[in-house]
């Protein structure tokens, strides 16, 4: 079954088409890599799917619900996902503090006016191991480093627990041991939820790819696993070979 | 959240020892002198209100004298309407000097002093509500917000002002009967009426603490710190707002409804910028992060107030002007900036291992990942 499904989904700013008529298939539980040359339309394609953009055209399916029209918070409720470029966590409050923001299965009101506190066991407990931050739950968020911020957002995420992940660059600004550690946990998520990467760093994508999906001005270029897409003459062209040497930029 | 807990509780628990204990003490708990310390709480009231919105949401309300206002021409009617009762019709005073036939139809609620007090806090909800839903909604922030209540303000104390036959124009509503509560006709110089005030004062602010010490309160800080991000979380920010705005405007309410008691009128002036600007200096002296803190503020800048006009007769405005600058200029986060500055510095001397102790994620083991291959 498909968890996210777009279909023709097209985006202008002014004269500019940033997505064509972009179609995309996502199994349930399955991490989906995001390549393509700058400004080919990756990190909007993910803005139309969490609702920060509006489509032109064309439409966004979670499942068989159709979630083009809906607002961003309610796109979250439906089990959307969102992870910034640039780590965006709350600075002026505490881990603790920002995964109880991320604990969101209940974010009426009336369900938040009756919580009072967080309980470092359970979940909560599991996550902030799994991303190294249990030491450091009283810890403001500004003073954690670029590294811990970026494992901040991705804990967050994890206690939004929701169906469809979108994770824009998530290994920028890691060091080589970082980002092989997030690799090792993004195995671990797949299977328990659809991911989709975007990603320029070349080994990571390798690390942990299933099936690859190539952008290129707004557009599909193409789609297979990963040894497909390196063989592929297209994307060589539009991308791999002249942005080899920038993989890291 | 739960760190944040002990710390609130010690200071809620000073200041009311101070406003309780301490206050009446330093004028030998005379009730004449008493009158005007119940008038600093019930301006402490609207500070607190201020917070509860700037500090807590990052709203900032520059139109806080309209809820105030409101709650005290709230008990303005129905005072006036007791005092009015052997009159024609039990028709006010200036109503019939301005030759208004018969009591309009929003007076008549205000017999019933259950009603009233029930109007005093919902109907600056309700106005705070539906202002709140319109800016909200359409994503209006910033300083956008203090434009639009402040003109909102001044756009109803214009109309209070030109409605005379109402609302008793520019005099206000004068002459009121003295409040009558469970058969006890409120002296309001009396030590009984400032615990009164001093009650009102403490129970909106354990009301206020427990919203904010709630994760309804972290939703709201995190808004403050990032809106967008919050709603990517699936929290509905403009309820958030919205309700947070409101229940700012119900303090208010209460505190306006106290000061009418205290000054035993109602003015147009109560709805004046010049005291809507002021309440938000009161908050900022105190501290916007802490409601408790800007309570504080308000009752120590009006008590200054009426000391330094005692002494210096004409120069207090500017002294007060200095140290407000001085304020803004040296201590931003206001008197309680200076208090969490020195715990924290207490804390971090005391608790320096258990902070620092975080290392970069170092628990994922790389279950042999290679990360070797072309990177940098």
């Amino acid at each position: 079954m498909a968890a996210l499904i777009l279909e023709g989904l097209t985006v202008r700013f002014g004269g500019l088409v940033a997505v064509d008529g972009l179609d995309l298939h996502v199994r349930d539980g399955e991490l989906r890599c995001l390549l393509g040359p700058n400004g080919a339309g990756k990190s909007t394609t993910l803005d139309l799917i969490c609702g920060k953009t509006q489509p032109t055209s064309g439409r966004v399916l979670l499942g068989d619900r159709d979630i083009t029209g809906l607002p961003e918070y309610q796109r979250a409720r439906a089990g959307v996902g969102r992870k910034f470029q640039t780590p965006t966590v709350f600075r002026s409050l505490t881990v603790l503090e920002n995964l109880e923001i991320g604990r969101s299965a209940r974010p009426g009101v009336l369900d938040t006016l009756r919580v009072f506190r967080t309980p470092v066991r359970g979940r909560v407990q599991d996550v902030l191991e799994m991303v190294g931050l249990a030491d450091a739950i009283h810890t403001r968020a500004d003073n954690l480093s670029h590294g811990q911020t970026q494992w901040l957002e991705i804990a967050m995420l994890l206690m939004q627990d929701c169906k469809v992940i979108l994770m824009d660059e998530p290994t920028a600004g890691m060091t080589v041991q970082e980002t092989a550690q997030t690799a090792a946990l993004f195995r671990q998520l797949r299977g328990d939820h659809t991911m989709i990467v975007v990603e320029h760093d070349m080994t990571f994508v390798r690390d942990i790819a299933e099936t690859v999906t190539v952008m290129d001005m707004g557009s599909l270029l193409a789609e297979g696993s990963i040894r497909e897409i390196e063989s592929d003459p297209a994307v060589r062209e539009a991308y791999l070979a002249d942005t080899g040497d920038e993989a890291h930029a | 959240m739960n760190k944040g807990f002990t710390v609130d509780c010690i200071g809620y628990a000073l200041f009311a020892a101070f406003v309780l204990l301490l206050m009446p003490w330093m004028v030998d708990f005379s009730g004449y002198e008493l009158n005007s310390y119940a008038r600093y709480l019930a301006l402490g009231v609207v500070a607190a209100a201020v917070a509860l919105s700037w500090g807590t949401a990052g709203i900032l309300n520059l139109g806080q004298a309209l809820t105030f206002g409101i709650g005290s021409y709230v008990m303005a009617m129905h005072l006036k309407l007791k005092a009015s009762a052997s009159q024609p019709g039990g028709m006010p005073d200036f109503m019939v000097w301005t030759n208004v036939e018969s009591l309009p139809w929003f007076w008549e609620p205000f017999r019933s002093l259950p009603l009233t007090l029930a109007a005093g806090v919902l109907v600056p909800v309700i106005v705070a509500g539906l202002l709140g839903m319109f800016m909200f909604r359409g994503r209006i922030t910033g300083v956008f917000v203090a434009i639009i209540t402040l003109s909102l303000m001044l756009a109803v104390q214009l109309w209070i002002i030109n409605e005379q036959g109402w609302t008793g124009g520019e005099n206000g509503i004068t002459s009121l009967a003295p409040l009558e509560l469970f058969g006890w006709s409120v002296d309001t110089y009396s030590l009984p009426f400032y615990y009164l005030a001093a009650g009102c004062l403490l129970a909106v602010l354990a009301l206020g603490l427990v919203l904010i010490r709630s994760k309804a309160g972290l939703v709201l800080r995190a808004i403050k710190d990032d809106a967008a991000r919050v709603r990517f979380f699936g929290y509905d920010v403009a309820r958030y707002e919205t309700i947070v705005f409101s229940a700012s405007a119900a303090m208010a309410g209460v505190a306006g409804m106290l000061y009418c008691l205290v000054l035993e009128f109602a003015s147009p002036t109560y709805m004046g910028l010049s005291l809507s600007l002021a309440m938000v200096i009161w908050a900022a002296v105190g501290g916007r992060e802490s409601i408790v803190a800007a309570a504080l503020g308000g009752i120590g800048v009006n008590m200054a107030e009426g000391r330094l006009s005692d002494l210096f007769f004409d120069q207090w405005t500017l002294m007060l002007g200095v140290i407000f600058i001085a304020v803004v200029l040296f201590l931003p986060r206001g008197l309680y900036g200076l208090l969490d500055g020195a715990r924290e510095m207490l804390s971090a001397r005391t608790g320096a291992v258990r902070e620092n102790a975080a290392g970069a994620g170092k628990v994922v083991p790389p279950t042999g990942v290679a990360s070797e291959g072309k990177t940098d």
